[in-house]
């Protein structure tokens, strides 16, 4: 069953086109990494399936959706726990205090719930934000280039972390990154998206749970090259020498 | 210890120079009293209780006026940063009254008001106004899009949003935006007092300048000074303790 659907989806920023005609779908469950150089699209289409921007077309995304973003991610301004807790208000207040202890049992901060993010570390305020997203029970996450500010050994941890994440609660996950290693390890089918069009679609066989090994098989490497070539595709200009 | 010495170090140079100009005659001590002079002008003020009512005077009619004007500033520069109507309907009229100095409203603000504390609290006010407003305004609009989009994902109440998101988010612009307004609303006290009051530091300066008691004026004018200083660490002290997140932030 479909939990994302989308049909001749068209972005616009004044006469900029940023997303041209695009069909995409993802299954209840799915992970799916979106993968392309900067100007692709990665963001707006993103920024469509939040209906954050403008677009033309039809989009069908469940009622309740997370977003997390690379940078300002979580509220500066309040504790780990008040961030988790942001947009709880509702939940009685037995109800709110078991959802965050509960997140940031998740998120390995319970020692770190009365600090505030800009005493912590990127990758801590990455669990943050993908707790804070998750406290709401969404049945879908949008996750934009979450990791793209972390030094490699962080971000190696925090895929792992996320993949564990996922294993547990699977939510549909649409996650937009540049690095292709990432959405090969992370992800059921990557996507590659090229001058505001998806060129490639690559279904990731590997058995899950997947350890880092993978990342050194002759298949891993293969695939590798096959999405490097097809973002290499290009309409754009070349560099200037 | 050291830092303190490089505090106090130069005043004590200052004081000494001043008190060694004064007495040496090289300039008419009358005109230029020595320190100690205004030491003993400022302890005859202080017995005498001139100097706490004026103090308690000017000190009300600021707090009331920065806290007016600060308060309507953060409220309209919200508004108007984050909502087109306001902007569209506001903006033309805080416009056209912004180049106008303050201290020339003040006759149309007796004209107003009378010479009461109503004036001069109306006074200071519409002063400080200005920088808090213009502040929150720049501020709310650079609110990073991300913190708006992300907020909207968890409530559907723009009062939240406003409250918990783009007042926490213009912070620091208000925070700015409010300590000019002090160091402003100071030289308001001082001004709206020359004319039409009978109390306050600002009356004493005026009335001791005119009595020709320059060691009071100049103890008067220490004063002020004294309290602009305090009132500026005073106010980063208690936001620094009512927003901690914003010394991190700013390390």
């Amino acid at each position: 069953m479909n939990n994302i659907l989308v049909k001749n989806l068209s972005v616009y920023y004044d006469s900029h086109c940023a997303l041209k005609s695009i069909d995409f779908e993802a299954s209840e469950g799915e992970f799916v990494a979106i993968v392309g150089k900067s100007g692709s699209g990665k963001t707006t289409f993103l920024h469509a399936l939040a209906r954050f921007v403008e677009f033309s077309g039809d989009i069908t995304m469940p009622k309740n959706i997370g977003m997390v973003f690379q940078q300002y991610a979580v509220f500066p301004w309040l504790t780990v726990s008040e961030n988790i807790a942001f947009g709880l208000e509702n939940e009685t207040k037995e109800k709110r205090a078991h959802i965050v202890s509960e997140h940031l049992t998740l998120a390995g901060l319970e020692d770190k719930k009365d600090k505030y993010p800009a005493e912590l570390s990127g990758g801590q305020i990455q669990r943050i934000a993908l707790a804070r997203s998750l406290a709401h029970n969404p049945e879908g996450l949008l996750m934009d280039e979450p990791y793209g500010a972390l030094d490699a050994h962080t971000r190696g941890k925090m895929q792992q972390w996320l993949l564990d994440i996922w294993t547990a609660h699977k939510k549909t996950i649409v996650f937009v990154t540049h690095d292709i290693e990432e959405a090969i390890f992370l992800a059921d089918r990557v996507l590659v998206l090229n001058d505001q069009k998806f060129v490639g679609e690559y279904k990731i066989s590997f058995a899950r749970p997947r350890s880092e090994s993978i990342k050194f098989s002759p298949e891993f490497n293969k695939l590798r090259q096959q999405i490097f070539e097809s973002l290499s595709h290009t309409n754009s200009e070349p560099l200037p020498k | 210890m050291k830092r303190f010495l490089w505090f106090i170090l130069p005043i004590a140079v200052l004081i000494a120079l001043w008190e060694f100009i004064s007495r040496s005659h090289f300039i008419n001590p009358a005109l230029f009293p020595p320190p100690s002079q205004i030491a003993l002008a400022l302890l005859e003020m202080i017995t005498s209780g001139t100097l706490f009512s004026d103090s308690r005077d000017s000190l009300w009619r600021l707090i009331a006026g920065v806290f007016l004007g600060s308060a309507v500033g953060v409220v309209c520069g919200l508004l108007t940063g984050r909502m087109k109507s306001f902007a569209t309907a506001l903006t033309p009229i805080i416009q056209i009254l912004r180049p106008l100095p303050p201290v020339a409203i003040i006759p149309l603000v007796i004209v107003g008001f009378g010479i009461d504390d109503g004036a001069k609290i109306f006074s200071i006010a519409f002063a400080v106004f200005f920088p808090v407003w213009i502040n929150a305004h720049i501020g709310a609009r650079q609110v990073p899009r991300a913190f708006l989009w992300g907020a909207k994902l968890f409530t559907n109440s723009p009062v939240k949003i406003l409250r918990e998101v783009v007042f926490p988010a213009t912070l620091p612009f208000i925070v700015a935006g409010v300590r000019i307004g002090i160091a402003i609303g100071f030289v308001m006290v001082f001004v709206s007092e020359l004319s039409g009051a009978s109390s306050g530091l600002g009356y004493r300066i005026s009335i001791t300048s005119l009595a020709y008691r320059i060691d009071q004026m100049i103890a008067a004018l220490f004063v002020l000074g004294m309290f602009g200083a305090i009132a500026d660490q005073l106010f980063v002290f208690g936001t620094r303790k009512l927003f901690p997140w914003m010394i991190f932030s700013s390390r």
